[in-house]
């Protein structure tokens, strides 16, 4: 069964830049992808297609059978509750300890304090950050963050995990850590796409790989020097 | 590659279904308890900056509560005077003091009547003498101008419609050449009453939009200070009705602490002004007390207010809040 559907897909932001365009391509449930491609290449774009953060200009985005473009706007919260994200800036609130930050989606979604609680920790314990529960996220480090906002992604259990540069500011080792938290996530089922620039590490991992270039889709292999289309 | 360190504990595609609408009704209720305990100590926790807004709301409710008073009292003090409308029939020069005498108590004995007092011609003119000082003038009258008079008093608290009827009937006896009823200022009071009720009504619709206005404003920069906050929870799937909720509990509770505030400037003006008026009471050898305000009117007040600040924050956060998008 396939968890995300991208139907010739185009998206011109109102400035008249044509950040995808042609983009076809499906995820199956419990794949685990990266997305790759130059800067401005479309990747954060395309990832916000799929929480409706954006609307496709052109074709359809279909997320677990649901097409988003006939989505009310009142259901849309609830994609969203079924999509964790994680992005470069971690959008952590710091007016708050970690716990709050990562029982933030439970809050919402109506949980109990005491189901939330243990499933906040689970979810900290995931990411090795059960310690810092108290907290306040701006006293972590840049590594630390990143992971509560991981944390915060996975405690309402997604059925699809979107993360925009996980690893940006985390040294190699960290890096691997991070990517291994998600596989292990991937191995209980939820589907995974992870843009990212680590050519390196992500060749290491030998998954999937969808490759953007200025706007448009190759999937599975690396572009040649210059380009594979002209 | 490391092996992993923590076990997962999540699952795909568990989620809100496993909990019970029960569950989920409660922790809706719970959430609405908590949003209401966290944005009251919000404000109470800088109250300094909530003063203004307070202040501006019981200053604004201040006001026509305090004519609201003002009128209550007048319209009691009216009441009273209505209570003592008298009617005076004057009786045709024809009429011999007996046949007024009997009219007198055959008016009297109606229902609709509480007493009578019969005054003949002659009785009246040396009332008038005494009282008027033009006795001279009057000696060189050759008859007595004035006639025979029917002071008819109805009992206490009689209704407008029954009054009538009884005037109707009062002018229907031959003897009788016309009625006077001495209530026309009473009227004019009331008159006067409902103008000034009109115009508390115009100064309260007034005074309530700039309650809605200065609760807007204060809830917009409300949600301008928590723009991050707001995307992050839209980000996790948090509903506009969940976005929205602290902020209209937050125009709650500026509507209700200034409305308690108002309520509390009122019995202030009553305790500066009960002390005054009931000396000037006691000068006109009236029993006059300024009643303060009913605790009826009060709860009125302090809902009403409830009501505003909930409302001025539902407009502002209409405007503002649901363009605010991750
Ligand atoms: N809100 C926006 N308005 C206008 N243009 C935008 C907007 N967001 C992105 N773009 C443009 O769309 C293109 C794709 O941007 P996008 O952020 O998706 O790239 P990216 O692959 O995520 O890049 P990076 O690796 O640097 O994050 C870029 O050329 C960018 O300038
Ligand atoms: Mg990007």
């Amino acid at each position: 069964m396939t968890m995300v559907q991208f139907d010739r897909v185009g998206k011109r932001y109102p400035g008249g830049k044509e950040a995808l365009s042609g983009i076809n391509f499906e995820l199956a449930r419990g794949e685990f992808a990266f997305l790759t491609g130059h800067s401005g290449a479309g990747k954060s774009t395309l990832l916000k297609l799929m929480m409706l953060m954006e609307r496709p200009s052109r074709g359809q985005v279909f997320v677990d059978g649901q097409n988003l473009g006939r989505l009310r706007p009142g259901q849309i919260p609830y994609l969203r509750r079924k999509v964790g994200v994680v992005f470069q800036n971690h959008q952590l609130l710091f007016d708050r300890s970690v716990y709050d930050n990562v029982a933030l989606p439970l809050q919402i979604a109506g949980y109990t304090p005491a189901e939330a609680g243990r499933r906040v920790r689970a979810a900290l314990d995931s990411v090795g950050l059960l310690g810092m529960e108290k907290r306040n996220p701006i006293e972590l480090s840049g590594g630390e963050q990143q992971r509560v906002g991981i944390a915060r992604a996975v405690v309402n259990k997604p059925a699809l995990l979107l993360a925009d540069e996980p690893t940006g500011n985390l040294d190699p080792e960290l890096s691997a850590e991070i990517m291994n938290l998600f596989l292990r996530f991937q191995q209980v089922g939820v589907t995974v796409l992870i843009a990212s620039h680590d050519i390196a590490l992500i060749e290491r991992m030998g998954h999937r790989r969808l490759i953007l270039d200025h706007g448009h889709l190759h999937d599975g292999q690396v572009p040649a020097a210059g380009g594979i289309y002209g | 590659m490391a092996e992993p360190k923590h076990t997962v504990k999540t699952q795909a595609g568990a989620s809100l279904q496993e909990i019970g609408v029960r569950k989920r009704l409660n922790a809706w209720a719970a959430n609405h308890q908590l949003v209401a305990v966290e944005t009251l100590m919000r404000l109470l926790s800088k109250p300094l900056s909530s003063l203004l807004t307070w202040m501006v709301i019981a200053i604004a409710l201040t006001m026509p509560g305090a004519l609201w008073m003002a009128l209550d009292n007048m319209e009691q003090l009216s009441g009273r005077f209505q209570a003592s409308g008298r009617i005076t029939l004057y009786l045709t020069p024809k009429a011999t003091e007996e046949q007024g005498q009997q009219l007198s108590d055959r008016i009297a004995a109606l229902d609709s009547v509480a007493n009578t007092e019969f005054i003949d011609a002659d009785t009246a003119l040396n009332d008038f003498r005494d009282n008027s000082g033009l006795q001279a003038a009057l000696d060189f009258l050759p008859e007595n101008p004035l006639p025979a008079v029917i002071l008819v008093e109805p009992p206490l608290g009689i209704e407008q419609a029954a009054l009538l009827r009884l005037i109707e009937q009062l002018k229907s006896y031959q003897l009788v050449d016309s009625v006077q009823l001495d209530m026309a200022w009473v009227e004019r009071l009331q008159a006067m009453l409902a103008l000034a009720e009109r115009l508390i009504g115009v100064l309260g619709v007034l005074l309530a939009l700039a309650i809605l206005l200065v609760v807007g404003n204060t809830i917009r920069l409300a949600i301008a200070a928590r723009v991050d906050e707001i995307r992050v929870v839209k980000l996790v799937g948090g509903t506009n009705a969940y976005v929205r909720r602290p902020f209209l509990y937050t125009g709650l509770w500026y509507g209700m602490v200034g409305g308690l505030l108002a309520w509390l400037l009122l019995i202030l003006c009553w305790a500066l002004l009960n002390g005054p008026v009931a000396d000037l009471a006691e000068l006109y050898g009236s029993g006059f007390e300024l009643k303060p305000l009913s605790a009826a009117a009060a709860m009125v007040l302090l809902l009403a207010a409830m009501l505003l600040g909930w409302l001025g924050a539902w407009w502002s956060v209409s405007r503002h809040l649901d363009h605010i998008e991750p």
